[in-house]
């Protein structure tokens, strides 16, 4: 008896292809993509975006720049700032992953590296110090010795002149090329970027992150109705009507858009309350960034449920959807931990636009003119899924 | 005195094609208000399409339609649609469902609460109209389906097999409903598999058959003048017939129906023959639970008409 219905449900599987091929595609696709992140996390494909500036460019900043632009594991962007506050706007703005800064001397002055970073983006600053720290000590190894040396002349009483006269040859001669032992000192200071605020970055990032997770949940979801009302005729009953099909789809874009703005209230009515996220100062960037969001994941949605034919599609693709977009998109582990092939391909899903926009929003307190281009692709997103589900139903109605 | 109502439904010369595959060849339909049309055919004889070409969704090749003396996109607003399956809301009660279709049907909203009060009254769920649907019996979400179609008053209100599934004293209760709307002069186009339904209900049937309509006329005048001065024998059998048995029937003339359990023949009017069938049966071996004479009705036209399909002498 149990084997005979273990045959009707292998056979219901087999025969369903579209389910079929998800079932057996869908593991191996997001194991891939979680693979491709994890692996970006223990360093072997992350890149960090590094914004430098330099207030005076001397031979020795100049073989800095040229030894870091020739490390792998950094990206640096083009261009060479020559003010501390410049590299940390652009790490504020999200520009950049993390900023270094070359503010005085190296062999002299007291921390002469800067390195500024987001505080929800702490690891990119430490990992950018180690890596200058050890591009200096393997491409510039004259800095740390030089900077070493008073503490041991302080600690052997004074070099006489010949031994000072020496120990400055010698400098020179490992510039120029000759190898020594690496040395650590006080060269980086790091710093943190953004606006002051009582609450935290890690909270406002994942409260954007599992906003639009749950947007787009709940938008695949409720769309999936659409496939109901056809299967029950409704569709055809109203098809004849002086409204058409087009109200259904148009309905249940505003319906899904006021649904998504209630839940991500929730969401954030927690992170305002019990995490201090300053919601309340920016409310009206917050507003905007939520309906866009929530206007981009309702037209996914409803793309998604005009294309599908029953609800069992619509359900596997939708968990596909929802997984690789959330995956990619950063809203389970942040995109600048990504290999950048990743990061490039984020850019498609509502959920990058999103944590950027909300974090642009609450955190860097961007002006709204500087959220436009997040909230134009939201925007655009749901729009473009919208009339996608318009033509669609229309098209399904005359094939049917 | 001629009529100033425009007829409900008038399609000329309508020719559809799927591809390289003709469904309608010149089809011609005409309904009158008040007319109940049983549209009849066997299964992929095109009665589908037909009702989707009325309802501007399959665009024909060539022909024309009105509907109540319109025709094109706007003339769709004179429809009412039944869909086979419940076009409703389960979780909506009856009149939150009559005041959303009320609505899309193009009704402001104190013309759709008038509607659902004459709705309400037409298909008999005046009293429920506070029930959710989902709680309703088979007969009464049926009832409400059609409420749905008619709020808007339209000219023409094409039922799709409007009582599958329904018990019999809820099926009459939906002919009551379908009698009653035809009344007030809305045309009904009914398409059904029920001959007995289409029989008692319908004031014209058509069979569709090769891409037309034909024959058509009123169900007593069609089968009279298929059947003129004949019976109908018909033999409900306790068994199916065996092969040989099979055999014999046929070659006498008797047609298999319901899985070979009753075979039916039409035998001219006093023909003793009958009298001498129950023992030649008892010869041959087959049980009989019922012998009857009756007279023909739309089952033995279409019983007929499909053998012809099938090239049956």
């Amino acid at each position: 008896m149990i084997l005979v219905m273990l045959r009707v449900m292998a056979l219901n599987v087999i025969r369903d292809r579209g389910a079929l091929a998800m079932a057996f595609l869908l593991p191996p696709v997001i194991f891939m993509i979680f693979a491709a992140i994890f692996l970006g996390i223990s360093g072997d494909e992350m890149r960090l975006r590094v914004a430098l500036g330099v207030a005076e460019q001397t031979a020795q900043t100049k073989r800095l720049e040229a030894a870091l632009r020739g490390e792998d594991t950094l990206r640096l962007l083009p261009g060479r700032e020559n003010s501390a506050e410049a590299v940390a706007s652009l790490v504020a703005a999200g520009e950049a992953d993390v900023g270094l800064f070359v503010a005085g001397d190296l062999r002299e002055a007291q921390q002469p590296l800067r390195v500024f970073v987001d505080p929800g983006k702490a690891v990119a600053g430490a990992m950018l110090s180690g890596q200058v720290q050890r591009v200096l000590g393997h491409s510039l190894p004259e800095i740390g010795l030089g900077r070493t040396a008073p503490l041991v002349e302080s600690l052997v009483g004074g070099f006489t002149p010949g031994q000072a006269a020496q120990l400055s040859a010698a400098l020179d001669a490992i510039a120029e090329g000759e190898t020594a032992e690496a040395a650590d000192g006080e060269l980086v200071g790091i710093e943190t970027v953004g606006a002051p605020s009582g609450s935290s970055v890690i909270v406002t990032y994942y409260a954007g992150a599992i906003a639009i997770l749950f947007l787009l949940f709940s938008g695949m979801q409720g769309a999936a109705t659409l496939i109901e009302e056809r299967h029950a005729g409704i569709l055809d009953r109203l098809a004849v009507g002086p409204s058409g099909t087009d109200v259904v789809v148009l309905g249940k874009f505003l319906c899904l858009i006021l649904q998504g703005v209630l839940q991500v209230s929730l969401i954030f009515l927690i992170a305002a309350l019990v995490y201090g996220v300053s919601v309340v100062t920016r409310l009206g960037p917050w507003i905007l960034t939520t309906l866009a969001a929530a206007a981009a994941a309702a037209g996914l949605g409803l793309a998604v449920a005009s294309a599908c034919t029953t609800k069992q599609q619509a359900q596997t693709i939708s968990t596909f959807v929802v997984l690789v977009c959330s995956a990619i998109g950063g809203s389970m582990v942040p995109r600048f931990m990504m290999p950048p092939w990743m990061q490039d391909i984020g850019w498609y899903t509502p959920n990058a636009w999103a944590i950027e926009a909300y974090h642009g929003a609450l955190w860097r307190s961007d002006a709204l003119t500087a959220l436009l281009p997040q909230l134009a692709w939201l925007t655009t997103m749901g729009l473009g899924g919208v009339l996608l589900a318009l033509f669609v139903s229309r098209l399904r109605l005359r094939l049917s | 005195m001629t009529s100033t109502i425009p007829p409900p439904l008038v399609v000329e010369g309508l020719y559809v094609r799927y591809g390289d595959r003709p469904v309608l060849e010149g089809l011609d339909l005409t309904l009158a208000p008040g007319d109940i049309y049983g549209l009849l055919g066997p299964n992929g004889a095109g009665k589908t399409t037909l009702i989707r070409t009325i309802c501007g969704r399959v665009r024909p090749h060539n022909g024309s339609i009105r509907i109540a003396g319109e025709r094109g996109r706007s003339s769709l607003r004179h429809i009412g649609l039944v869909p086979q399956e419940l076009a409703l809301y389960p979780y909506l009660s009856v009149r939150e469902n009559l005041e959303v279709f009320g609505r899309l049907s193009g009704l402001s909203a104190t013309a759709t609460e008038g509607a659902i009060s004459w709705a309400g009254q037409a298909t008999g769920i005046a009293s429920r109209l506070g029930d959710r649907v989902d709680i309703l019996s088979g007969g009464l979400k049926r009832r409400v389906n059609i409420a749905a179609a008619i709020l808007h008053r339209p000219a023409l209100l094409i039922l799709d097999e409007p009582t599958v599934g329904v018990a019999l004293d809820a099926r009459n209760g939906v002919h009551d409903v379908v009698v009653q709307l035809s009344h007030s002069g809305m045309g009904i186009l009914l398409a059904t598999h029920d001959l007995d339904q289409a029989d008692a209900l319908c004031t014209r049937v058509g069979f569709l058959r090769h891409g037309v309509i034909s024959p058509q006329g009123e169900p007593r005048r069609l089968v009279e003048e298929a059947f003129r001065q004949q019976k109908q024998i018909v033999l409900e059998l306790r068994q199916p017939a065996s092969a040989a048995q099979a055999g014999v029937l046929s070659k006498a003339g008797f047609t298999p129906t319901n899985g070979g359990y009753t075979w039916m023949m039409m035998a001219p009017l006093g023909d003793q023959s009958v009298e001498r069938l129950e023992p030649a049966l008892a010869r041959l071996g087959v049980e009989t639970r019922e012998i009857r004479l009756r007279e023909p009705g739309l089952e033995s036209l279409f019983v007929e008409l499909s053998r012809e399909a099938e090239g049956v002498a």
